[in-house]
């Protein structure tokens, strides 16, 4: 009944009612993206236009040049908060998914006490506003002499509670049987873990990768709290500093040009991570 | 004999452990103690000054403060949780009604799961908020008609103000929708195909289907989403509530202000949040008397999939024997 190939062959007359409600939805959906790269493309004048204008007429590139006379003038060069950004990012990420699909698997899967006791509390953890802790935390991250380290930029984001919800929820998907068989195969937790719970859980981990990059990528929070070098700061960090210290006509289109630089990482590994997710959706074993 | 189970009962957890610790440390650490801390703040009146924090206790103070004299907190958080039903109602709906369109068989279907996940990447970032400044979250059409004037005058009050706010921010409630979507269409294509060809050649047509194959099976389906977008909605930075929690902190001295207060603030709102949650998880479970059911049919289904199968060889027989 239903095909294994994702996109049919064949329009049929069929899918006009479908398309009629997808097509406007969608165009709804691509909103915010198209107004945020006309945005970045904007002279003064139609930035501060009113009414307001979405679409730009005569795209410039004020805006980018105007960024990058700003940021070789100041004292430390770019490339350092690029590459702070990259460091804290692909960590944060990487050890997140390993963290919490570990944590899940054995929360899941393996038999031990206080299991439903820590998911109540990781839930509890989810609900909690975060803006409400950041004094306790700040006070930890000097007492453990973090200040001023990349694990300050690190650590308090790689507990993900909202992953780590979402990758149990997956795990739990995945059949006993599956694991009692590969068991009595003569596997160990590692290997269980390893060649059936990660393949199968990959849509849930890809959308933890992508939340996880979304929490580090625009994250000013650790910045301006855990350190007081420029030199540990990230390009996120500095990117709001650039838009805001400057008068505020010339901030607004840096702001705008900023906007969209620091957008594309996210659009880039939306787009690799989301083709992962979907493959895996069509030809996931879990049935 | 049973000193050796416990033995292996102990070997068991502690292999679970060695799977946990990694994000248990990193849990305790930086979530469990700071929310820790934050509940012995909010008994407390606290003062940053220079050389450190300066507490003192005042026990309950803080928390009737909040109920009792503060008026604004208390109104934001029902108007929250007011709306909170509302959008979270239409997510859900639009949400699976969006997943079940895109697991039809449909031309360029790739484009628009990718379209309706997309936004996901800009409802976490700061873009959203120039957006909604921007005004570009609400539908031009509704308020040049007014929609909302034409709600608030037929409704009352309670009903209206949800209402018009939900009109406002539409396309703010449907970028909401991505994660869900993705969710649920996880949950869609795990459906046996078969169970649906059986139901067909028992007489049920597509709505029947749905209500009695494609909700149960969704159902946990339902609780992910719902609870996910719960505390999405909770806890986006446009949420009014995290606002003045936020404001709060920053304004110790004056009346209302100071991080103790924030605290509990912020404590009140945890759980009257996890309140609702388990207000969410009852709905779901009301139903679960169903699901058993459905479990207690499971060799009903096999035989409807052995029929399935049977039918379909014989079209697939009787078929080449037309073609030859």
């Amino acid at each position: 009944m239903r095909k294994t190939r994702f996109n049919p062959d064949h329009f049929h007359p069929n899918q006009i009612p479908m398309y009629l409600v997808l097509v406007p939805l969608a165009i709804f959906m691509a909103v915010p993206i198209v107004f945020i790269i006309n945005h970045a493309f904007k002279p003064i004048e139609e930035l501060f236009a009113f009414p307001p204008r979405f679409l730009v007429e005569n795209p410039v590139l004020d805006n980018f040049t105007r960024l990058a006379r700003q940021a070789s003038a100041g004292g430390i060069s770019i490339s350092r908060y690029i590459f702070n950004s990259l460091i804290v990012t692909v960590a944060v990420v990487f050890l997140s998914m390993v963290m919490s699909s570990m944590a899940a698997f054995a929360l899941s899967k393996l038999r031990f006490r206080a299991k439903s006791t820590l998911m109540e509390i990781n839930n509890l953890a989810m609900m909690f506003v975060p803006i409400a802790v950041i004094i306790p935390r700040y006070l930890l991250v000097d007492n453990l002499g973090m200040i001023n380290t990349y694990f300050a930029h690190i650590l308090p984001l790689v507990a993900m509670p909202v992953g780590m919800f979402l990758v149990k929820q997956f795990t739990d998907q995945v059949p006993d049987s599956l694991i009692e068989a590969a068991i009595v195969d003569g596997a160990g937790y590692f290997k269980v873990y390893h060649k059936i719970i990660l393949p199968m859980i990959k849509p849930a981990l890809a959308t933890v990768a992508i939340l996880a990059f979304q929490s580090v990528w625009n994250n000013t929070e650790t910045s301006t709290m855990y350190t007081n070098k420029e030199s540990m700061r990230t390009l996120t960090f500095y990117m709001s500093t650039l838009s805001s210290n400057t008068n505020s006509v010339a901030g607004q289109g840096m702001a705008a040009a900023s906007s969209l630089i620091m957008f594309l990482p996210n659009l880039i590994l939306f787009i690799l991570c989301q083709s992962k997710v979907m493959n895996t959706m069509a030809h996931s074993g879990i049935k | 004999m049973k000193k050796l189970r416990i033995g292996l009962v102990t070997r068991r957890e502690m292999k679970g452990y060695v799977f946990l610790l990694p994000w248990l440390v990193g849990f305790v650490t930086f979530f469990l103690v700071p929310l820790v801390q934050s509940v012995w703040y909010s008994w407390h009146d606290v003062k940053v000054t220079a050389t450190g924090l300066k507490m003192t206790w005042v026990g309950w103070e803080n928390y009737r403060y909040i109920f009792q004299q503060d008026t604004v907190f208390t109104e934001q958080l029902t108007n929250f949780f007011t709306d909170s039903v509302l959008r979270l109602a239409v997510i859900l709906v639009f949400s699976l009604v969006i997943a079940m369109m895109l697991n039809q068989p449909l031309k360029g279907k790739g484009v628009f799961r990718t379209l309706f996940f997309l936004p996901i990447i800009v409802v976490s970032g700061p873009v959203l908020e120039r957006l909604v400044n921007e005004g570009a979250t609400a539908v031009p059409l509704i308020e040049s008609y007014g929609v909302n004037g034409i709600v608030e005058a037929m409704l009352p009050p309670m009903l209206a103000r949800p209402l018009s706010s939900l009109f406002s921010q539409i396309i703010l409630v449907l970028w909401y929708s991505g994660v869900p979507i993705l969710i649920y269409m996880t949950g869609l294509q795990k459906i046996d195909s078969t169970l649906y060809e059986a139901s067909m050649i028992d007489g049920a047509n597509g709505w029947i289907s749905f209500w009695k194959i494609t909700l149960p099976a969704l159902r946990p389906m339902i609780l992910i989403n719902g609870v996910y977008t719960l505390v999405f909605l909770a806890t986006t930075g446009l949420n009014e509530v995290m606002a003045t929690i936020n404001d709060r902190m920053f304004r110790s001295g004056e009346p209302g202000g100071g991080y103790g207060i924030a605290s509990s603030m912020a404590w009140v709102y945890a759980l009257s949040l996890g309140l609702a949650l388990i207000v969410l998880l009852l709905i779901t479970k009301e139903r679960k008397g169903k699901q058993i059911a459905i479990q207690k049919t499971g060799e009903q289904i096999a035989i409807e999939r052995m029929h399935a199968e049977r039918a379909r060889n014989m079209k697939r027989k009787g078929g080449k024997k037309h073609g030859r």
